[in-house]
């Protein structure tokens, strides 16, 4: 059922067995498979069912870091959440991404790629994605040319994407959440604070607030933060009646550990024979969502040379071209068109930028770009605090300072080191490294670029001194209190986040459901 | 053009000079015109054709990113490479050092082809970044002869 929570009276309680605090990817994922049990589930979302700038700006904040995008562009505040103009990217985290690597400083989950891998394949269903298979024969589609490049490469491999339509949880859920008997959602629950017991070892209720000064709480057993990784850390930061340093951050973690992909063209491709060398299997074909390769440093070369994970893709251009990175190709002015694009019903040709030129090159291409897809290192410098700058309903707005190691670029640039390795040693071609990269390990570029992947802001790890969650995603200090969404990860992968916080969103469902 | 997409500057010669190293006979070896061009660059065809001699020195400055960037590019990979190594900024001091990396071929009496050679580079960490591309160091040198000469 449904209730749009600015017709209740100032000052009613709701009451629930489980409380979940957001209506995103993860808040939904948690809702649906706790649809037709005996549990009374609360979902809150901040916003309604369409977008509504007013409530968007909730999310505006300060940036006091590495150029980034505005905050308020990024997640989305209404029911789907950031599913709403996500791009269908999936692809899952690879083993070592899970793995505690001792020349990444605060890595390991206390979870492997294993326990996650039942959730994946469930995951992919979800998000309208084909069988859990990413090797690169499982997508050759009846054509021989499909191969990867450099096949018998111990550095280099092949990793594959799956791309969903985009699955826009808020339309394609809807209706299941509303129909559902036991799942009450309340649209405009803007929760603005989480309330502790005296001794703050177990929440009791969060406060919610209108934008008319109008206040409910909702009361539960259990509690679960769905919202995006910075909205998680903002409302534990911005919790700080009974803690001054905000709820769940004994240890001053909260907000810390703010990573992103670096999203961003890094190099060139010249192949030495275009006729020997098919270059098909990593073509990006939007329109049919056939998946498609990247290439990727293997774990044995990550380990060998010690740098993070990461990959590139192989895009038909010409030198010279002006590549541009994830923040530059899309900014807000083309975010708005989409968003209308969709609402109307998708007419027409969606809105994009201006047309690449078509390559130059007569016959098949030689020249490709090279776009870099890296995971960033953990970093506690890398955080979320709150600002002195308050939001219409009176909570503090988020702080962003997003900050790099020298790992990250030393990382980027030994990728593509080896990979111009592999393409001389096989003889496929030859690897430009760009200018900025090859500079210092301290600077970036102007057009530094994450992907909108905010991640790692309440990270998960077995001991409580080094994570605010554990393996289960509840908080070691608040016995009812969990986290879902992307906030947890401890560390980012190089791919994008949504599979992993669908499937850890089923992990997590799978715990509440089978333990009270 | 040839197999590799080579335009033959002078097609003619080349063959009859072949026809010459047919008739020395290695049998063993799978050779194409384009591993015979560079064994002849590194010395092999002066044994049965003195009159190479020019044409050696043309096909060690004639290094295969040539197809691949184009002699613009080449060119700038090579005078970065002379400005950058100041012990090889003369064409002998960069066949000198092309040769003696040459001698360490895998087969003592026979020269590897300049392919080879630059394959080895990779596969053994001989590279370098030259104008940021990742390049062995072979072809390198090869570039910066051809910037030399041209």
């Amino acid at each position: 059922m449904h209730t749009d929570a600015r017709t209740l009276d100032n000052g009613t309680v709701l009451q629930g067995d489980l409380c979940i605090v957001g209506a995103g990817a993860a808040g939904i994922t948690i809702a649906r498979e706790l649809a037709n049990t005996p549990l009374k589930v609360l979902l809150l979302e901040g916003g309604g069912f369409e977008f509504d700038p007013r409530m968007q700006d909730l999310y505006r904040g300060e940036n006091i870091g590495l150029p980034y995008f505005p905050l308020q562009a990024a997640a989305l505040h209404y029911f789907g959440g950031t599913t709403n103009h996500w791009a269908g990217w999936c692809s899952p985290y690879e083993p070592i991404d899970f793995e505690k690597r001792d020349w990444v400083p605060y890595s390991g989950w206390p979870i492997r790629r294993a326990d996650l891998d039942p959730f994946y394949a469930r995951a992919q269903s979800i998000l309208d994605l084909g069988p859990y298979k990413y090797d690169p024969g499982d997508w050759k589609n009846g054509d021989a040319e499909r191969v990867p490049m450099l096949g018998d490469s111990t550095a280099i491999y092949t990793k594959m994407w799956q791309f969903s339509p985009p699955t826009r949880f808020g339309t394609k859920f809807r209706d299941e959440i509303v129909n559902a008997p036991n799942i009450h959602l309340y649209t405009n629950a803007n929760v603005v604070e989480v309330i502790a017991n005296d001794a703050l070892t177990n929440v009791q209720s969060v406060r919610i607030r209108g934008f008319d000064g109008k206040e409910i709480r909702a009361r539960a057993k259990r509690f679960v933060l769905a919202c995006h990784s910075i909205q998680n850390a903002r409302l534990l930061l911005a919790s700080n009646h009974q803690a001054r340093e905000g709820l769940a951050n004994e240890n001053d973690l909260v907000g810390r550990f703010f990573m992103e992909h670096l999203e961003m063209p890094a190099g060139e491709l010249v192949l030495a024979d275009p006729a020997k060398t098919s270059t098909k299997i990593y073509a990006l074909d939007f329109a049919k969502r056939t998946p498609r390769g990247e290439l990727a440093i293997s774990p044995t070369a990550a380990r060998a040379h010690r740098v993070l994970n990461g990959t590139c893709s192989v895009e038909p251009g010409n030198l010279g071209d002006e590549v541009k990175s994830t923040f530059q190709f899309l900014d807000t002015t083309l975010m708005n068109a989409q968003r209308a694009w969709e609402k109307g019903g998708r007419k027409g040709a969606p809105p994009t930028v201006e047309q690449a030129p078509p390559p130059r090159t007569q016959g098949l291409p030689r020249f490709y770009h090279l776009v870099s897809r890296q995971e960033q290192s953990p970093n506690p410098d890398s955080r979320i605090t709150l600002s002195t700058d308050k939001d219409a309903l009176g909570m503090p707005r988020a702080k962003l300072n997003w900050q790099m190691t020298e790992l990250d670029k030393r990382s980027m640039r030994t990728f593509y080191q080896i990979l111009g390795a592999e393409m001389g040693r096989t003889g496929t071609g030859r690897v430009q490294i760009h200018d900025w990269l090859l500079g210092d390990d301290k600077t970036w570029p102007s057009f530094i670029s994450g992907g909108w992947h905010h991640m790692g802001t309440v990270r998960m790890a077995s001991d409580p001194r080094q994570g605010v969650v554990d393996a289960n995603c509840r908080v070691h200090s608040l016995n009812n209190l969990y986290i879902g969404g992307c906030a947890v990860y401890p560390t980012a992968g190089a791919v994008n986040p949504t599979l992993t916080l669908v499937a850890l969103s089923l992990r997590l469902a799978e715990h509440l459901k089978t333990t009270t | 053009m040839g197999r590799f997409g080579h335009q033959p500057p002078a097609g003619s010669f080349y063959f009859a000079v072949t026809q010459s190293l047919v008739l020395v006979q290695f049998p063993w070896m799978q050779l194409d015109r384009r591993h015979f061009l560079q064994l002849s660059a590194l010395g092999v065809a002066a044994i049965v054709c003195p009159a190479c001699e020019t044409d050696r020195t043309a096909t060690l400055e004639r290094p295969r990113l040539l197809d691949m960037l184009g002699p613009d590019r080449v060119r700038v990979i090579g005078k970065q490479y002379l400005s950058s190594t100041p012990t090889e900024t003369t064409a002998d001091a960069l066949r000198s050092a092309i040769s003696k990396s040459r001698h360490e071929s895998r087969i003592p009496l026979m020269p590897r082809s300049l392919e080879d050679q630059v394959r080895e580079d990779f596969i053994k960490g001989h590279t370098i970044l030259v104008d940021g591309w990742v390049l062995s160091v072979t072809e390198a040198r090869q570039s910066a002869l051809f910037a030399l000469s041209s």
